[in-house]
């Protein structure tokens, strides 16, 4: 198995108990609030990891790319809760949004010259599908 | 076009970008290193919210704000990790699954109820991990 899917895996784990933690927390507080909190989990794990790692060899441009990883993910959190807030319909624009990595797959073939096998290309196609239909709440 | 999609879309725009950016950043700095950086990037962001909205001070609401940070940020170094050993067209759609899991556990623990889609899309998901694993 090759140690992408391997790290994916971990990264379903803790997302998807976020997400459960998000259906929790969002009862109590605004989700723009969450936001901000969540920025403060954030903030407390960055002395723990740079006990466990320095900075200093990061060109510029590497660190102005990282800064800015944070910052569009930030923006389509917004985004996405300013969708919700002009009507959207739950059920329609959070599996909408769930079709984001058909960017990302566009810019790395663009950009980065990568290649998919067929077989991948399947696989790719029915995780996109699967995580539309996962986000699919009718409502409870 | 209405204002929600065109909101919509600007989101999908922006994770889009985010996890390029999340693969070449990953080529040049460690996972942990870009989960500081990405912290960074958070910043301006959350001094916009505080500066323009009302932040709800509800302690249960807030505690778990914060552990869900610490979660998600322990992931997002398992993202980077992924982005760095493998391609982004690859990660991107596979991380994206993270709801399969938040959808599994609503059901065991919150006693939510899946409608067939979900369903449906649970056993599709599985399905393209198998064959990526390969």
């Amino acid at each position: 198995m090759p140690a992408w899917i391997l790290y994916s895996g971990v990264v379903i784990v803790f997302w998807g108990v976020v997400g459960l933690f998000q259906k929790l927390g969002t009862n109590r507080i605004s989700a723009h609030s969450l936001v901000v909190w969540l920025t403060v989990g954030y903030i407390v794990l960055v002395p723990i990891l740079l006990a466990r790692t320095g900075m200093s060899g990061l060109g510029r441009m590497t660190i102005l790319i990282g800064v800015l990883g944070g910052f569009t993910n930030g923006l389509g959190a917004w985004y996405l809760f300013a969708s919700l807030e002009a009507g959207a319909k739950a059920s329609i624009a959070v599996p909408l949004t769930a079709l984001n990595p058909l960017l990302t797959i566009i810019l790395a073939l663009g950009f980065l010259g990568e290649r998919l096998t067929l077989v991948q290309w399947v696989g790719v196609a029915a995780a996109l599908i699967a995580g539309a239909m996962i986000s699919y709440e009718t409502g409870a | 076009m209405p204002k929600w999609l065109r909101y919509a879309l600007l989101c999908i725009f922006w994770w889009g970008v985010f996890g390029f950016l999340s693969k070449i950043g990953s080529t040049k700095a460690s996972p942990i290193q870009m989960q500081i950086l990405f912290t960074i990037g958070m910043l301006p962001l959350v001094a916009a919210a505080l500066l323009r909205r009302k932040i709800d001070r509800d302690r249960v609401g807030a505690a778990y704000g914060v552990l869900i940070g610490v979660l998600a940020g322990l992931g997002g170094i398992g993202y980077f990790a992924a982005m760095q050993a493998g391609k982004a067209s690859l990660v991107g759609p596979v991380t994206s699954l993270f709801p399969l899991l938040t959808v599994l556990l609503a059901v065991g623990i919150l006693k939510e109820r899946m409608n067939r889609i979900q369903l449906a899309g649970v056993v599709l998901g599985l399905i393209s991990i198998a064959v990526l694993s390969v």
